[in-house]
């Protein structure tokens, strides 16, 4: 998170200053790319870069504080990454031979190679390993750091429900974690 | 019976909501039970890797090419013409709509579907048939469906040579005895009012002879009389021709009072 000097980096940035665009990137596509390896393994580089074409397609016309700012950023690639897998839906084209391990679905292998300490990739594999609804919501509000209620407009859901979301996928990592004795 | 308790698992870590809350608040002082979650959530929060911020130069060249310095002229232009093309859109939609508009009322005029009133100042404006008159519709009815014949009243279906009647010349010889009205006057023959071209026949019978007429109101008519009979002898019988919308008429009758004897009108014009 940027913090206070956020509301100055955008007003520089929407009037076209690169060193303000560069800051305000370099803060937000870790996480966005972070998110994407859960959400739409394999394609995680190309929709965020569509992100960012639709974000600084539309920054000129954004207001908001820092939480809006992500939330619209996090929003966008989320219907990028469902656009995809509609495409993907209607166009199957992988074989099977070109599927890499990234891509495979995770299971509790994630939590072996979680035990091999390797960090964020690690703990990106245990989070994919958790239902989607469970592991979109921990990365939105850890990730990401959009409040409840913001993940809650952007899933469509209550915040109670992504509450209830969140918890049991804490316990369901906790669970994990101590079974197949994790330390990061 | 035997009492299987299920034995409580020892590495299941009790944690409460406010535990879950405070983790994601990325509180460090976690539970013991919790701290691996609480190592997993760090790692996901760790500093960017060099891949992950690998793309910045694409960003930063996309940034260049749309947020530059050149763009709000461009969207000025842009704006401008967008202004322009949904004025004409609405201009040419207001044009399209006004067209269909006044075409389907012309269609409607045309085709004397209208209301009366609407009929009437369609008439005067861009000359449309007339609307029929009240007391025509009951006849044309009566008359083209089944050409009745009314006993002794002729003249009630004698309206279709209201166009045509004017100036017509009859001549009754004096031993013609047909009903009066039926004698080659084209308001008595009987017949019919149709407005819009359609034909019907009607018949009267008077007091010693019939008629039968036809007639087109406005453009064109003819008519034809007929009248007969009677102990006197056969009666009238006339082919009034309207032509025109002042209806020139023509008619021809025959009318006979005793045998070998007609009374007919010659063809006649309006004035």
């Amino acid at each position: 998170m940027i913090g206070e000097e956020f509301a100055d980096l955008l007003a520089a940035a929407q009037g076209g200053g690169e060193a303000a665009f560069s800051r305000l990137w370099r803060n937000a596509n870790p996480a966005l790319l972070r998110y994407l390896r859960v959400t739409a393994p394999g394609a995680e580089e190309d929709i965020a870069a569509e992100t960012w074409v639709h974000v600084v397609r539309g920054l000129a016309s954004f207001r908001g504080d820092e939480q809006a700012w992500r939330a619209w950023l996090f929003t966008t690639a989320r219907r990028r990454t469902i656009d995809l897998a509609r495409h993907r839906s209607r166009r199957p084209e992988a074989a099977l031979d070109d599927i890499t391990a990234a891509q495979l679905p995770s299971s509790a292998d994630s939590a072996e190679a979680a035990m091999e300490n390797l960090g964020t990739a690690a703990a990106i594999a245990l989070l994919a390993g958790l239902p989607r609804m469970q592991a979109e919501v921990i990365l939105l509000r850890v990730v990401a750091g959009l409040d409840t209620e913001s993940v809650a407009r952007m899933l469509c859901k209550s915040p109670g429900a992504v509450r209830v979301a969140a918890h049991r996928g804490l316990r369901r990592l906790a669970q994990i974690t101590a079974d197949a004795g994790v330390t990061l | 019976m035997p009492n299987i308790s299920q034995p409580q698992r020892q590495d299941e870590p009790a944690v409460t909501d406010a535990d879950l809350a405070s983790l994601l608040a990325g509180t460090t002082d976690a539970v013991p039970g919790l701290r691996p979650v609480a190592d997993v959530l760090a790692a996901l929060t760790a500093e960017a890797t060099g891949m992950e911020l690998a793309g910045e130069a694409r960003a930063l060249a996309e940034f260049r090419r749309r947020a530059g310095a050149p763009v709000p002229a461009k969207r000025a232009r842009r704006s401008t013409a967008g202004l322009t093309s949904r004025l004409w859109v609405k201009v040419g939609a207001s044009v399209a709509a006004v067209v269909v508009v006044l075409g389907g009322g012309v269609a409607a005029a045309f085709a004397g579907v209208l209301p009366t009133s609407f009929q009437r100042l369609a008439h005067e404006v861009i000359g449309a048939p007339m609307p029929p008159a009240p007391h025509d519709l009951p006849h044309r009815g009566r008359s083209a469906a089944h050409g009745q014949v009314v006993h002794g009243q002729p003249a009630v279906h004698g309206k279709p040579a209201a166009s045509g009647g004017h100036g017509a010349k009859r001549q009754v010889r004096p031993h013609a005895t047909p009903a009066p009205t039926a004698q080659g006057n084209p308001h008595a023959q009987g017949g019919q009012g149709n407005p819009h071209g359609q034909q019907g026949q009607g018949s009267g019978q008077g007091h010693q002879g019939s008629g039968q007429g036809q007639g087109n109101r406005h453009k064109q008519g003819n008519g034809q009389g007929q009248q007969s009979a009677g102990p006197h002898g056969p009666g009238q019988q006339g082919n009034p021709q309207n032509k025109g919308p002042n209806g020139s008429q023509q008619a021809n009758r025959r009318a006979a009072g005793h045998p070998g004897r007609s009374v007919g009108t010659r063809p006649a014009r309006d004035p």
